[in-house]
């Protein structure tokens, strides 16, 4: 079980390069709609696409972690 | 301490006991149709009607009814206040559909804008008690097909079947005709199966004034942004098979 656990653990560590990459994206948009506000609408359906596609790491990870947890039991 | 540290130890087994895709009921079958009746539990000769299944007809039938009364009396002179905010919303959202498919494929709006309602709703039904239907993988299994479906359809009604074959030259599009819908089920069904888990572990720890304001961000929020991003997604792919 505590091998499980560990496994379930590592798997959800892809939340992390997950918070960084839409962290980034966020600020880049940022800068963008600084720079050129008229712009924002744009900018924002792109920055939704970008973070949802990034988004889905992280998903992932939890998915696996879920499955590693309630297949594996 | 000791009502929390109580609450903590029986906190997996309650949220094993939610999680569960329960079969509500079952039509017994004298001569089973064999693939109908893969899934488990009571009588294997039955057809079984899982707990995800009643909520999106439960779901469905609100859309319905809601639309039916919404735009009963509707008229083209005298508009009442009713109407012209219906239409106003509406508009706003079926817009938003439109301009995301572009102009060459703005035919599929009406489709894919009954997808974000239903999709949405279905999100944020977690409020009223049910468990939401797209935290079953098979409701969102069978939302990612059919828009890989409806993309593959879109490809021929533009380039007929030639055109249609010419785009599997290119041995990447043959893996994204399965990675699409995969990531597309994965997305939505992980992003409310985790929605769903806090809420629960939320609720059953602290059940007073805290998760009113947490589900506020984790059903309401999280769920109709999921919503925007599955259409999205699918009127991008559509729009690409289109061009």
């Amino acid at each position: 079980m505590g091998g499980l656990a560990i496994g379930a653990g590592m798997a959800v560590m892809t939340g992390f390069a997950a918070g960084i990459s839409i962290g980034s994206a966020t600020g880049k948009a940022t800068e963008a709609v600084a720079r050129q506000p008229e712009a924002a609408g744009n900018i924002r359906s792109t920055l939704i696409l970008g973070s949802a596609l990034a988004e889905a790491t992280a998903i992932y990870g939890f998915v696996v972690a879920l499955l590693i947890i309630v297949m594996l039991k | 301490m000791g009502y929390l540290s109580e609450q903590m130890s029986t906190m997996g087994e309650h949220l094993n006991h939610r999680l569960q895709v329960e079969n509500l009921f079952e039509i017994p079958v004298k001569n089973p149709i064999p693939s109908i009746t893969l899934d488990g539990g009571g009588n294997p000769e039955n057809i079984f009607f899982a707990e995800s299944t009643v909520v999106s007809w439960i779901v469905m039938g609100v859309l319905i009814v809601l639309a039916i009364i919404i735009t009963s009396g509707f008229r083209v002179r005298g508009l009442t206040k009713r109407q012209i905010r219906a239409e106003g919303w509406h508009g706003m959202f079926y817009g938003m559909v439109k301009n995301m498919l572009g102009h060459e494929a703005a035919g599929y709006a009406p489709y894919m804008c009954t997808v974000l309602y239903f999709i949405g709703l279905c999100n944020i039904f977690g409020i009223f008690g049910f468990k939401p239907p797209t935290k079953d993988l098979n409701v969102t299994a069978a939302l990612a097909i059919m828009t890989i479906v409806l993309t593959q359809v879109a490809t021929i009604r533009a380039h007929g079947v030639g055109g249609w074959l010419k785009v599997y030259k290119n041995p990447m599009n043959i893996l994204e005709l399965f990675t699409r819908p995969l990531s597309l089920c994965m997305r939505l069904f992980g992003n409310v199966l985790g929605a769903f888990v806090i809420m629960q572990l939320i609720e059953h720890i602290i059940p007073v004034v805290l998760p009113g304001f947490v589900s506020l961000y984790f059903d309401i929020f999280d769920g109709l942004l999921q919503a925007y991003v599955f259409t999205f997604l699918s009127s991008l792919f559509i729009s690409e098979a289109v061009e």
